[in-house]
Parts: structure tokens; C-alpha cells; sequence
């Protein structure tokens, strides 16, 4: 199968990344190295292109009321010009999708899904809207993303030409180079940070701009190093169609007062019993990194769960992970995973495992 | 990078030979760039003793692990004690201050590729 590529391709290619499949798509994996690209936007700005990631818009007479009824989070609790992490679940409760949603007007809504979820989530929101007067249109090849994220983003923006300062989870439109661009406070770094949203034509000469301003090309080596200190869920990991947001920890992204939105009666059931799994996060006792998949076991032995993201954390320079534990432990307790046959010891923690500086 | 001066294996190993008859191995060049930032290096005990191409160690990075070979047999008898502390200097030197063990062969050393047939192996010259 062909590998897609980004309208940044060979800008990756003469930085001499490492490139690797991701979701379908030929993505840098890093650059100069996921350390440094790590501490760069701990510390300073660094650009990643997120353009493979998906765009959906939905419009028609009420969409966002339409749209209210499907997604689990409440679209009511942001305005128009705020953006709202939210989930797409099917009827059994579990995730299709976790996604941004931006609240243009009460017309009009636009989404940006995971790369590989893409197809999945307009098929679904197609599905749903039969009949609505809804139009869901994936416009994903017409346009670009460019993440710069990190303390210096602001000046980042401002160096290029584009707005900055709005307040976290809020977005503006601007013209840049004549052409329509959205810049949205939002990131998945943990960071102070903007994604900007553009036409695919001008990301390239966009992403010249914003790397001759200062801030320095990071892979997606070091996106999964942020959003791990985090505890973010990546889809596919802490997140699935066998993954609630309720063993997931986000009982907060789902309006729960909602009369309705897909797989309400599942999920409110579950929430009332309780879930019979929760995402943790563990941080090493001694030297060891968890991987996805690797088994936990409580002290006595007896298997508790299992590893879903693991990784160094270059900040704590120590291994950290996320796991999905049986409910009966506990934030502080000490479970022991088994590293390719050793037994490491972990502290069960709650994420995140390093304070974000979102705002 | 594939100096002249050591040999290699086809599990990207090198060793050289020191004068007082033990030998210093450690990981090629190329090896530490298909693992990237390297923050952890397990390594063998004083003492041991080594099966040649068998795992003696690991060296794990942000995104992968890798296990150490052995390039030929023999007994431990220093492991570079750097590497717990510094491990990324198997990055920016591998061939030098980051190497990793030291071993005293119990038999011929051989069987090994000289630098030019390792280039011709990683596609290099």
C-alpha cells in the first residue's frame, strides 16, 4: 500500500527525518531527536505537522443541536468561536473517535478526528444524519495543520503575521498570505500552544515561516513523549471501540444531562455500577519502561491489568505509562510489571505525571 | 561511520582488540541511529559468562528496545559503568567512551566482518 503523504513531505525528507508509517500516512518520527524535540517545546516552541489528521465539516439549519444529539459531550457548555474535546461512541459505549469540535455558529461545526479514524467518523456522523438536512463533508486533502506549541508560541505567531493571545480552547480567523487560516489555542502537549488550521497550497510556505521564526520541527516521537507525561489517551491505546470514556477517566467529556447522544443508556449504566477497568498512570520505581501490552501485576502476583502506552519521560527521566487497572487499585499503590520477563516495580499515580502549561 | 580499525557483525555489534588480549565491544553507528535517543543501557555482570550471538544485555531508547549481542564468547571482565548515568553517550560516540563491554574471549575471535563487508551490509560505499 502507498503511504500518504502531507503537503509537507519534503520539508520533512530535507531535514533528513526518520519517517514511518503512521495510520496510513509517511510521517517524521523525528528530526534531531525526540529528546531535544521534547525539551524544545517543554521549553521553548517547537512545530509539528499534523496534517494527516482529518476535517470534517457539518453544516446545515441547527447543526450543532443535531450534533449535540450524537457526540457524548455537551456542545452547549462552549460558544461559538470555543472548541471542545469531545468523543464519538458507538451504541455499546465504546469510542469511535475522541475528537475536537469547533463551534463556529449554530450552523455550522467543523471536526478534526485522528488520522485513521477519519473514515470511521464521517461514515458514523453520515449514518446519523440521514435524514437530518445535515451535510457532513470530509474536506481533509483541501487543508493542513501546523501544531506550534511550547512557552514561545505566542511569539512564534506574532513573528509570522497571525493571531495569538485568545484564550485557551477559543479560535479566530485570520487571512495569512491571502489566504483563510484558523488559529485554535489547543495542543496536545501540555503546553501553551496553537494549531493552525490552512489551505493545503499555503502549509508549506507557512511552515517556512513559522521554523525561520524560531521554533524547532518536532517529530511525532516527541507528540507521544508530551502527550504521555500528560496522560492524554491516544485512540488505539487508552482509547477504542472496547474502551469506554468511563474506564477511560473522562467522565468529565460526556454531558451526561444530555437526553440523548450515542451509547447514553451503556455508559450511564456503566458510570452507575462502575467500571469494571481504569485508565492509571504508573511511574517507575527503578529502571524499566513500560511498553503497550506488557502484563501488571499487583504485588501478590495475581494479574491487574495491562500496560497501554508506555514510554522514557524526558522530563522525569524516568519510565511512565498508561495502563488500564482493575478498579480495586488504588492511586499510590505498587504494582510490578513484567519487562520482557523482569519484574519492575511502579507506583500507581494519576496523571498527569508533569503539570501542563496549557494556559 | 564504519572505522577501519574495529570488526562488526551482522547484528550491528563492533569489537576491537586490545593489546593485553581481551576484547571491547559495543554498537555500530548505525545501530544507534535506528534506535534514536537512547536513555537506558542494561548491561551484563562482571563475571559472566557470554555465549557468542546470544543477548547479553539491552539497549533501550524513547521508542524502542533492542537487545545487545554477545559477537563472540567469553568472560566479562569490565562493563563501561558510564552508560548508567550517561547513556546517550552511546549516541553522540559509540565507538568510543560509549562503549560496552569488555571480555576476555575464550576462544578464537572470528567469524566476524571486517569494515568493508559491514558498509556493504548497512548499504554504505
Amino acid at each position: 500500500m502507498t503511504l500518504r503523504q502531507t503537503p509537507l513531505h519534503s520539508r520533512h525528507t530535507d531535514l533528513g527525518a526518520k519517517m514511518a508509517d503512521f495510520g496510513g500516512w509517511d510521517m517524521p518520527i523525528e528530526y534531531a531527536g525526540t529528546v531535544a524535540e521534547h525539551t524544545a517545546v517543554r521549553e521553548d516552541v517547537g512545530v509539528f505537522d499534523v496534517s494527516h489528521m482529518g476535517y470534517t465539516e457539518v453544516t446545515g439549519p441547527g447543526a450543532i443541536a443535531w450534533l449535540n444529539t450524537v457526540v457524548a459531550n455537551d456542545l452547549d457548555r462552549v460558544g461559538a468561536g470555543q472548541a471542545q474535546y469531545n468523543l464519538l461512541c458507538d451504541e455499546s459505549g465504546g469510542v469511535i473517535d475522541d475528537l475536537i469540535v469547533y463551534r463556529i455558529d449554530d450552523d455550522h461545526a467543523f471536526i478534526i478526528p485522528n488520522a485513521s479514524n477519519s473514515d470511521a467518523v464521517v461514515a458514523a456522523l453520515n449514518a446519523a444524519a440521514a435524514g437530518s438536512g445535515i451535510s457532513i463533508a470530509d474536506k481533509r486533502e483541501d487543508y493542513g495543520i501546523l501544531a506550534v506549541q511550547g512557552p514561545r508560541s505566542d511569539a512564534v505567531l506574532a513573528a509570522v503575521g497571525l493571531p495569538c493571545g485568545h484564550d485557551y480552547m477559543s479560535f479566530a480567523f485570520a487571512k495569512w498570505q491571502d489566504s483563510p487560516a484558523m488559529v485554535c489555542r489547543t495542543g496536545y502537549t501540555g503546553e501553551r500552544g496553537y494549531e493552525i488550521l490552512a489551505p493545503a497550497a499555503v502549509i508549506p510556505v507557512l511552515w517556512d515561516a513559522v521554523v525561520a521564526a524560531g521554533a524547532t520541527p518536532a517529530g511525532l516521537g516527541a507528540r507521544d513523549t508530551l502527550r504521555t507525561e500528560m496522560g492524554y489517551p491516544l485512540h488505539g491505546h487508552e482509547l477504542s471501540v472496547d474502551i469506554t470514556p468511563v474506564q477511560a477517566g473522562l467522565v468529565w467529556a460526556v454531558g451526561w444531562d444530555k437526553p440523548a447522544f450515542s451509547g447514553r443508556e451503556t455508559l450511564t449504566s456503566e458510570r452507575a455500577a462502575g467500571p469494571r477497568r481504569r485508565l492509571r498512570g504508573i511511574a517507575a520505581v527503578e529502571r524499566a519502561i513500560p511498553r503497550p501490552d506488557m502484563p501488571v501485576l499487583s504485588a501478590d502476583g495475581s494479574s491487574v491489568g495491562i500496560v497501554t502506552s508506555g514510554t522514557f519521560s524526558p522530563t522525569l527521566k524516568q519510565g511512565i505509562g498508561l495502563t488500564l487497572l482493575d478498579p480495586s487499585i488504588a492511586e499510590g499503590d505498587e504494582v510490578v510489571v513484567d519487562v520482557r520477563g523482569r519484574q519492575a516495580r511502579f507506583t500507581v499515580t494519576n496523571p498527569p505525571f508533569v503539570p501542563p502549561h496549557v494556559r | 561511520m564504519v572505522p577501519e580499525d574495529a570488526r562488526y557483525t551482522a547484528q550491528h555489534e563492533w569489537l576491537r582488540e586490545t593489546a593485553d588480549g581481551t576484547v571491547v565491544f559495543g554498537i555500530t553507528d548505525y545501530a544507534q541511529d535506528a534506535l534514536g535517543d537512547i536513555v537506558y543501557v542494561d548491561l551484563p555482570a562482571v563475571g559472566v559468562a557470554l555465549t557468542a550471538h546470544s543477548p547479553c544485555g539491552e539497549v533501550e531508547s524513547t521508542k524502542s528496545v533492542s537487545e545487545i549481542y554477545a559477537p563472540i564468547a567469553g568472560e566479562v571482565v569490565r562493563v563501561n559503568a558510564v552508560l548508567s548515568d550517561a547513556p546517550q553517550t552511546v549516541n553522540s560516540d559509540p565507538y568510543g567512551e560509549g562503549w560496552m563491554v569488555e571480555i576476555r574471549p575464550s576462544g578464537p575471535v572470528d567469524g566476524l566482518l571486517e569494515a568493508a563487508a559491514y558498509r556493504a551490509l548497512i548499504g554504505e560505499g
